[in-house]
């Protein structure tokens, strides 16, 4: 009897290695928590609020991309590796508008000058229409023609049109660092004053408008996909190809339409990191994009409050996490990534975390 | 003939695009420069009041405006009256279309040019006098006509020109490839090699004497060439058990090519640790180190799915860079400024520290890893890696421990990138964390795709493509990456299954267009 009560529930030796691991770190974590924050502190209030403001601020950008990752994955089950370049492609679209509008004379002084948030929606309006026809090509002609294909080869077209985008963008645009040309209005580190705990901590004006603008476009997306005509269809589409098709649904319509919405919002994401960061160029996107795809995974891949919330997280992480490890912030790429090791060793769902079928893994 | 007019437009705006983007990352310039090196027309004079290298620019515009025409009228199918007709109408359709963005961009490009307006500082490839060049010297606005006017007739020229090579429809043209494909295959040399072994292995021997004897009489720079292809051909066929064999895409193959070059680096350099371990000595503990490195690394996330596998392993590959650039372990690693003054190998006391000795270890090491390969891949171990590739599922079902087979994979393929990376450190002697970035790992997944997964002569040909073709073409430097990435799209949509497709796989699914099933499925949860 206890032979068959054992081999029921067989706990397998990598089960027991990951538990004790996980415990050990978690552990160490609380330990370092507390040597931090009681024991022998080596920040001030002034300096965590410092790192909160910039983590949440990063993480709303991180969350504004990873919401375009979940929402390919969630229909198409492909980790689209080319759409960190897409942010680029945005960012450089709004690095484009605010020169040009610099350069035009209004009155003595410049169109930026005069309409500084004309200037800026003007940014934000190329960048994001660039960003979203970006997307809709890249899926048309890399990423179409392969559907049905096994797995690794959307995944290798979508890796070699992220080479291509971004070897692109340097011949055509340079290898420069680009500086923003920002209003004087929301010049970059400029922002509202806040006095913590004796010290000055500064709320960017730049930060703000980013942080602002991502809820609004999240709200605005989520509006989209649980109460519009389209969003119903891509929920259906993501849950079952075939079924949807057979329901009416334009299959490759909605497809379409996933990879101009994802693209747009990782063209507003690349022209608030422009605003707020400051510098452009051919590799922008890149470590963001893998970044977002972590909070993606954070969050569950698949789910969109999923992914607002993971990219939240990650930012948040990413800025406080050196300090609190005590380790060098050269490090903090390292914590990203280890962190989406861990996740997807011990909680591959993620946070909220839809549990993943069969059929759809 | 309405689908006449309307894929001959779709195919000229295409090649109108491409033609503006060529223009824009500068390619038309290098094409000009590249085209007198060919021609040897460089110190030639006026030509219709033309430098050289404007003509070679018009001339190569040119090319690309009969090609628009060739494709903009091999789109139509063959009209049984006038076939010509046709193809000219197709391909000056083509031609305008193609001429019409071509004709546009030159005249604001130009105009703008002329008004003074720096575009360099934004479109880095617009310098004015590239711009002068590409204006052919007139004012835009004809430039821009003449364009029109010049594609417009190398489009018609095109389309004739598709009927002239009797190329025709698309159908017309596969039907002569058939033909072709089939006579070459019945010639009778080729049939008597294909059965007998002798003759089959008769052609080996040449190949590898040519090999062998190659390093004698290619130069410095050469043999300096042929090791990198080497070096490749080693982490290709690494990289080619685990993705080709086994299914698993790992994109930070580069940890293990790493980890082998600083196994040898800080083992054999004076600095940072004052070891001067021997080479013979260091070359296992590199492998071994880089195998021990794969089962750490994969034990824990080999139970993913396919795309986590590559997203995890690819930040794997940033970590170790990361670390190995950091200030924090710089008295361990050598940091940011790498580790100078790694040892040669020696041979029986005699140092092998030039370009023709290391040729001739790393075509040693090459066969060895090929015959290491080529014997995994016929045994029980190497048809378990396929059966899994195929259906893991499956495969567990017909009794395969699959976590113990990817394990096996994995470390395998991390010991011959060890091995690669140690080579690359003693041959280089220097090793520094900026040879280890993203773009080696991406060059060796191109290199096992492009050549073809699971497939020993598809990953030498895809090195030979990939790492020694660049070379030769020098001047192209400033594209390779960017071709590269195209290369791997273009791969997926034409030739997903690589250039020398590995004979079990095309048996497999020659029904299906050659597409591969790989393992993906993993555990759910």
């Amino acid at each position: 009897m206890p032979i068959a009560k054992g081999s029921a529930r067989r706990v397998k030796p990598y089960q027991i290695i990951q538990t004790i691991t996980g415990i050990a770190f978690t552990l160490y974590l609380l330990w370092r928590l507390y040597t931090v924050l009681i024991g022998s502190p080596s920040y001030g209030a002034d300096t965590w609020a410092r790192f909160i403001i910039a983590g949440s601020i990063l993480g709303s950008v991180y969350a504004l991309i990873a919401i375009g990752y979940t929402l390919v994955y969630g229909i198409l089950r492909m980790i689209n590796f080319a759409h960190g370049d897409i942010m680029m492609i945005g960012a450089f679209g709004g690095y484009f508008t605010l020169e040009a509008t610099k350069n035009i004379p209004v009155g003595g002084t410049t169109f930026s000058e005069s309409f500084p948030f004309l200037a800026i929606l003007a940014a934000f309006l190329v960048g994001v229409s660039i960003a979203a026809l970006s997307g809709y090509f890249l899926e048309k002609i890399a990423y179409r023609p392969l559907r049905g294909a096994p797995r690794l080869v959307p995944l290798i077209s979508a890796i070699g049109a992220s080479i291509f985008l971004e070897n692109a963008a340097q011949l055509l645009f340079g290898a420069q660092r680009r500086d923003y040309a920002n209003p004087t209005v929301l010049t970059r580190g400029e922002g509202w004053t806040l006095s913590i705990n004796g010290a000055n901590v500064i709320l960017p004006y730049t930060g703000v408008l980013t942080v602002v603008l991502s809820v609004l476009l999240m709200i605005a997306l989520y509006l989209l996909v649980m109460r519009t005509r389209l969003g119903r269809s891509m929920r259906a589409v993501a849950e079952n190809k075939q079924v949807a098709a057979l329901m009416g649904i334009d299959v490759d319509g909605v497809i379409s339409r996933t990879f101009i919405i994802s693209g747009a919002l990782a063209g507003a994401a690349g022209v608030m990191w422009g605003i707020h960061l400051g510098l452009v160029y051919h590799f922008v996107g890149f470590i963001p994009g893998i970044k977002a795809f972590t909070a993606a995974v954070l969050g569950g891949i698949g789910s969109v409050p999923g992914a607002m919330l993971g990219g939240l997280f990650l930012g948040l992480v990413e800025s406080l996490g050196p300090a609190v490890l005590g380790i060098s912030f050269q490090l903090k790429d390292v914590i990203a990534f280890g962190i989406l090791v861990l996740v997807l060793i011990f909680r591959p769902t993620g946070i909220v975390g839809e549990v993943l079928t069969e059929e759809k893994v | 003939m309405k689908t006449l007019f309307r894929n001959s437009l779709k195919t000229g705006i295409v090649f109108g695009i491409i033609t503006v983007f060529l223009f824009l990352i500068g390619f038309t310039g290098t094409a000009a420069n590249l085209l007198a090196d060919l021609l040897h027309n460089e110190s030639a004079g006026l030509f219709l009041g033309l430098t050289p290298l404007m003509l070679n620019t018009a001339i190569f515009l040119g090319l690309i405006g009969l090609w628009a025409g060739v494709s903009g009228a091999s789109r139509e199918q063959d009209i049984p009256g006038d076939p010509f007709g046709a193809a000219a109408l197709g391909g000056a359709i083509a031609g305008v279309a193609h001429g019409l963005p071509v004709g546009a961009a030159v005249w604001l490009i130009g105009g703008l040019n002329e008004q003074g307006v720096a575009m360099s500082t934004y479109l880095a490839e617009l310098l004015p006098a590239a711009v002068h060049q590409f204006l052919l010297g007139l004012a835009p606005m004809t430039a821009g006509i003449f364009y029109l006017l010049f594609l417009t007739t190398a489009g018609a020229a095109g389309g004739l020109l598709n009927r002239v090579l009797g190329r025709g429809s698309r159908k017309t043209r596969a039907a002569i490839r058939n033909r072709l494909r089939e006579s070459v295959e019945s010639l009778p040399v080729l049939q008597s090699l294909r059965k007998s072994t002798a003759g089959r292995y008769a052609v080996y021997g040449v190949l590898l004497a040519g090999l062998l004897l190659l390093p004698l009489v290619a130069g410095q720079y050469w043999n300096y060439t042929i090791g990198t292809v080497g070096i490749y051909v080693l982490l290709g066929l690494g990289l080619n058990i685990v993705v080709g064999l086994a299914g698993l895409l790992d994109l930070g193959y580069v940890a293990f090519f790493a980890i082998g070059a600083y196994a040898m680096a800080l083992l054999t350099a004076p600095t940072p640790h004052h070891l001067m371990w021997n080479f013979w000595l260091v070359i296992p503990i590199g492998i071994v180190l880089a195998a021990v490195t794969g089962i750490l690394l994969g034990a824990p996330v080999l139970r993913m799915r396919g795309d986590y596998l590559a997203i995890v392993t690819l930040g794997f590959g940033e970590i170790i860079r990361i670390l190995s650039k950091s200030d924090d372990l710089s008295d361990f690693t050598g940091g940011p400024r790498g580790v100078p003054a790694v040892a040669p190998p020696d041979f029986f006391g005699l140092p092998i520290n030039n370009a023709i000795g290391f040729v001739y270890l790393i075509f040693l090491a090459v066969l060895l890893v090929i015959f290491v390969t080529n014997r995994l891949q016929n045994s029980r171990v190497g048809r378990a890696w396929e059966a899994m590739r195929e259906d893991e599922t499956v495969s567990r079902a017909m009794g395969i421990n699959t976590l113990l087979q990817k394990l096996l994979a994995f470390a395998i393929g991390a010991a011959f990138a060890g091995l690669g990376g140690a080579l690359f450190a003693s041959r280089n002697q220097f090793t520094g964390p900026e040879d280890f970035n993203l773009m080696v790992s991406i060059n060796v997944v191109a290199v096992v795709i492009v050549g073809g997964m699971g497939s020993i002569p598809g990953v030498i040909a895809g090195a030979l493509v990939l790492k020694g073709l660049p070379e030769m073409l020098r001047q192209l430097e400033d594209y390779r990456v960017m071709v590269f990435g195209a290369l791997l799209v273009v791969m997926m949509l034409w030739r997903p299954a690589g250039l020398i497709p590995s004979s079990r796989r095309k048996m497999e699914i020659g029904r299906d267009a050659g597409l591969v099933e790989t393992a993906e499925e993993g555990r759910g949860k």
